[in-house]
C-alpha cells in the first residue's frame, strides 16, 4: 500500500524539481534581457574578441568532424535510396527523400549536436572553472555586465557557426555523399542535380535558417546557464554533464517542434 | 579634509555563509585613506563585500558620495562600479587573456578612449609596475607578486576614486612588490583618491593611512588614527599587536 502513496509523492517532487528548474532558468533569461539596458554603455569593441574566438571555435575548428560525418551520412543515404527506391517504383523521388532526410532533418540536428558536444560543453566548463577563479566576480565588481559579456558574444559566434555549418553539412552531404556513393551505385550528375534542386523549396531555406537561429541561442544560452551554476570545484562536472544534456533534450524537442510547424 | 565618499551607518548583517556584522558605522573622507583589520572572521570581508554590492541583504545603509548603494538602479550601479577599484585577494585575473589584456579590459568595456590612447595607458602602467617582461603573459604563467601588480594595474586602470585593496601583502615577496608599494604610496597620496586596505598585517600600511579601524566579532573595537594605533591602550588592539591569545578576543 505503501507505494500507492510514494510513487505520487516522488512524481510530484520531481515535477516541482522540473518546474521551479523552468522558473530559475526564466529568471535567467530575463536577467539577460534586462543587461540589454546596459547595451549603450558598452563599448563593443570589448566583445569582438570574443566573437571571432568563439565563432573560430565553434565553427572552424569544428569544421573537419562536420565535413566527415556529412560525408558519410550523405554517402549512406544516397546510396540507402538509390538502392531501394526502385524496389518500390520510386526512383524519382531520390532527390526529395535526400532533402526531407538530410536538409530538413539531419543536416541541422547533426550539426547542433556536434556544437553541444564540442562548444557547449566547453562554454560550461569555461564559465565553471572562471567562477571558481573568482574570475566572474571580479567582472562584476569591475562594473562588467557578465551576462552581456560572457553570454551575449557567444550567442552571436554560435547563431554564425551554426548556420554556417548546417549549410556546409548539407552541401557535403549531397556533392561529397554523391562521389562516394558513385563507387557504388550509378546515377547520372546532372539527374542527381536536377532532383535534388526540383525537391528543394524556400520552405526547406527558411526552416533552415530558422533552426540555424533558434539552435544558435538556445546551445550557449543553456550551457552558460549552467556553467553560471557550480558552487564548489566538485559541482563543475556534474553541471558540465548538466548543460550537454539538457542542452542535447532541448535541441530535440525543438527541432521536432519546428519541423511539424513547418510541414505538418 | 573633503566631504564624505563613503559612510556606513549602522550596518547590520547577518547569514549563515558569511561573517556577520553588527551594527558597524565609519565614514572615509574624499582623499583619505583607510586600513580595516581584524583577525579571521571579524567581520572585515563582509564589510569588504558590503561595500563592494555583492550582497544587499543587510540593514542599515552605505553611502558613496551620499547616495545609498542600496537604492541605486541598474545604471546607478553600473556607474557606482565604474568608479571604484578592487584588488582581490585572489587577484581574479581572466585566465584566458594576457597581463596586457587583463589591465586593458576596463578601458575596453567602460572608457571612450581610442584604441591608441588605451594602449598608451596601459603601457603606461606596465612600465610603472615594471610588468613589461611579462606583459604577454597569461596569468598561469605568472608568479604572485605578478599577479598582484597586474591586478593593481588593472584595478587603478579608470583611475578611481575609491580603491579597495584585499590582502595586497599577504603571501608576498617584500622586494618583488616595490613597484606596487611605490605606485601605490603616489595614488595614497593624492587629495583626490581614497584607497582602503583590508589586511591582517595593519603595521605594514602605517605610512599609507592615517585612519585605522579594527573589527571583531563584526563590531568595530577601534576606530582611531595613526597615532592612536600605535599608542592607543585599546585592549583588543593591544592583543592584536601582540598576537596573544590572552585578551578580550577569544581566538579559536
Amino acid at each position: 500500500m505503501e507505494v500507492f502513496y510514494t510513487i505520487p509523492v516522488s512524481i510530484g517532487k520531481k515535477a516541482l524539481g522540473i518546474w521551479a528548474g523552468i522558473r530559475d532558468f526564466g529568471n535567467y533569461v530575463k536577467s539577460i534581457g534586462l543587461s540589454f539596458k546596459s547595451l549603450r554603455y558598452l563599448r563593443f569593441r570589448s566583445l569582438y574578441s570574443t566573437v571571432i574566438n568563439q565563432t573560430r571555435f565553434t565553427g572552424i575548428d569544428a569544421l573537419n568532424f562536420v565535413v566527415l560525418i556529412a560525408l558519410i551520412i550523405g554517402a549512406t543515404v544516397i546510396i540507402q535510396a538509390i538502392t531501394n527506391l526502385p524496389k518500390f517504383g520510386t526512383e524519382g523521388f531520390i532527390g526529395n527523400v535526400l532533402v526531407i532526410i538530410v536538409a530538413r532533418e539531419l543536416g541541422p540536428l547533426i550539426t547542433a549536436l556536434i556544437v553541444i558536444s564540442r562548444s557547449g560543453s566547453a562554454i560550461a566548463a569555461e564559465i565553471s572553472t572562471q567562477k571558481q577563479n573568482r574570475e566572474i566576480l571580479s567582472m562584476e565588481i569591475m562594473g562588467i555586465d557578465t551576462r552581456l559579456y560572457i553570454v551575449f558574444p557567444r550567442i552571436i559566434a554560435s547563431i554564425l557557426a551554426i548556420l554556417s555549418l548546417i549549410i556546409i553539412f548539407d552541401l557535403t552531404a549531397f556533392i561529397g555523399g554523391y562521389v562516394i556513393a558513385r563507387t557504388t551505385v550509378y546515377i547520372a550528375p546532372e539527374t542527381f542535380l536536377q532532383t535534388v534542386l526540383d525537391a528543394f523549396s524556400l520552405k526547406d531555406l527558411l526552416a533552415t535558417f530558422i533552426k540555424s537561429l533558434i539552435y544558435g541561442i538556445l546551445v550557449p544560452l543553456i550551457c552558460c546557464y549552467y556553467g553560471f551554476k557550480p558552487r564548489s570545484k566538485f559541482e563543475v562536472p556534474i553541471y558540465v554533464s548538466r548543460a550537454v544534456i539538457r542542452t542535447l533534450f532541448t535541441i530535440i524537442v525543438v527541432n521536432v517542434i519546428i519541423s511539424v510547424l513547418f510541414y505538418f | 579634509m573633503n566631504e564624505n565618499l563613503l559612510k556606513l551607518e549602522q550596518v547590520t548583517y547577518t547569514s549563515i555563509n558569511h561573517d556577520p556584522l553588527n551594527d558597524v558605522s565609519f565614514s572615509l573622507a574624499r582623499g583619505e585613506n583607510l586600513v580595516l583589520f581584524g583577525p579571521e572572521n571579524s567581520g572585515i570581508e563582509t564589510v569588504l563585500m558590503m561595500v563592494l554590492d555583492l550582497d544587499e541583504t543587510y540593514e542599515g545603509s552605505i553611502l558613496y558620495k551620499n547616495m545609498n548603494i542600496k537604492e541605486l538602479d541598474y545604471v546607478g550601479k553600473h556607474n557606482y562600479k565604474k568608479e571604484i577599484g578592487f584588488v582581490h585577494g585572489v587577484y581574479g585575473l581572466i585566465s584566458n587573456m594576457s597581463v596586457e589584456d587583463n589591465i586593458s579590459l576596463p578601458l575596453e568595456y567602460h572608457s571612450r578612449m581610442s584604441e591608441n590612447e588605451i594602449k598608451k595607458h596601459v603601457s603606461r602602467l606596465i612600465y610603472e609596475l615594471n610588468l613589461d617582461y611579462c606583459k604577454k603573459f597569461r596569468p598561469v604563467d605568472l608568479s604572485s607578486s605578478e599577479m598582484l601588480r597586474t591586478s593593481y594595474a588593472r584595478a587603478i586602470a579608470m583611475d578611481p576614486e575609491l580603491l579597495l585593496i584585499q590582502h595586497p601583502s599577504e603571501g608576498q615577496s617584500p622586494l618583488n612588490i616595490q613597484s606596487f608599494i611605490e605606485n601605490l604610496k603616489e595614488r595614497a597620496d593624492r587629495d583626490d583618491r581614497s584607497v582602503v586596505i583590508v589586511t591582517y598585517e595593519p603595521e605594514k600600511f602605517i605610512d599609507f593611512s592615517d585612519h585605522f579601524i579594527m573589527i571583531f566579532s563584526g563590531r568595530v573595537v577601534f576606530d582611531g588614527t595613526r597615532n592612536e594605533f600605535l599608542d592607543s591602550d585599546n585592549r583588543y588592539l593591544q592583543q592584536y599587536k601582540s598576537g596573544s591569545s590572552l585578551g578580550p578576543m577569544a581566538i579559536l
